[in-house]
């Protein structure tokens, strides 16, 4: 049987959303509310995947699918159309669409092998943001064209930048939940088993 | 052939203006589900049939936005690109469907969550088109 206290405190440091903290003031006063939130809560406890698709981690996936078709269809546009004009940016802009695909699928499964994937998913794509940003501010001529990584996302309000680094955060937090081995003793009793 | 010309201009003048009312009526409606959503999430309520009347509303004025959009490519003066123009028309279609079936799955506030970012997607990519059809942005 799991000990909602525990599992719970994950709760409240789910602020990194600016709307859960509002959400928590204003329900504060709610009673029923509660209860349905710690069934919530048993019922990730209760199962072995640290569930990194399901609560906050559901609205994650969500960005990440629509990044996901978002670069997918502009690298499928651009290597359609033009590929020869700039082969470098066009065959980073469909790596990038498999990473964001990547990341997607694994945060949206969840367990253990999917874990890895989305971290390394998202490993890479904070890396890639970084590094093809900068190059495309300081050599723009190798980058003539723009990608989701250009100039660290600036096409797409640097959600590009802000993305990995949520998610990062996010694999962590859930990978603590879950009994990872660098569970600082968060680990749900009998959440297991 | 003068006739022809002038009538082909006031019939794609014409659409304009149908897909430029189309295309605000689906930014307004877009921006509301994401505010209902909104609210039901900051109330810790799950989604309710009221999202998924609002999302299927999005999803009707989506598809009729896609035929005007493929009835304007066929007339003149056309996008810079029109594969990325019909990359978002045809694109944009998915969202508000799978943003309806991924929120549906969670039965806590996330679920309106999933909502509010999909409706607003759909709002920023209406915007896009627009952008693409009249050149603003390359």
């Amino acid at each position: 049987m799991p000990e909602p206290e525990g599992i719970r405190t994950g709760g409240p440091t789910g602020a990194e959303v600016g709307a859960e903290a509002a959400a928590e003031v204003g329900g504060e006063a709610r009673a029923g509310g509660d209860a349905r939130a710690g069934a919530v809560d048993a019922r990730a406890g209760g199962t072995s995947r640290p569930g990194t698709g399901s609560g906050p981690g559901r609205l994650l996936v969500a960005v990440y699918a629509i990044f996901a078709l978002a670069a997918g269809a502009r690298a499928g546009v651009q290597i359609a159309t033009k590929f020869s004009e700039a082969p470098v940016a066009y065959a980073l802009s469909a790596f990038a669409a498999a990473v964001y695909v990547l990341a997607t699928v694994a945060l949206a499964r969840g367990g253990r092998t999917s874990l890895r994937v989305a971290v390394a998913a998202c490993g890479t794509e904070l890396a890639g943001v970084l590094v093809v940003g900068t190059l495309s501010v300081a050599d723009s001529a190798a980058f003539p064209d723009e990608t989701v990584w250009s100039g660290y996302g600036r096409g797409y309000g640097f959600v590009p930048l802000v993305l990995p680094v949520v998610g990062l955060l996010w694999l962590r937090r859930t990978a603590r939940q879950g009994g990872g081995p660098e569970a600082g003793g968060g680990r749900p009793v009998g959440g297991g088993v | 052939m003068t006739g022809a010309a002038a009538s082909s201009t006031r019939r794609s003048s014409s659409l304009v203006r149908v897909s430029n009312v189309l295309a605000t009526v689906i930014i307004v409606v877009a921006l509301l589900a994401a505010a209902y959503a909104l609210v039901t999430a900051l109330r810790d309520r799950p989604m309710g049939t009221g999202h998924l009347v609002a999302l299927g509303v999005l999803e009707a004025l989506l598809v009729a936005q896609a035929v005007v959009g493929f009835v304007k490519l066929s007339g003149d003066g056309g996008p810079d690109s029109p594969a990325t123009f019909v990359g978002y028309l045809l694109g944009v279609l998915l969202i508000p469907a799978a943003g309806a079936g991924w929120g549906l799955l969670e039965r806590t506030r996330w679920g309106p969550g999933v909502i509010v970012v999909a409706a607003l997607a759909v709002a920023v990519m209406i915007v896009r088109l627009d952008q693409l059809w009249s050149g603003t942005v390359a």
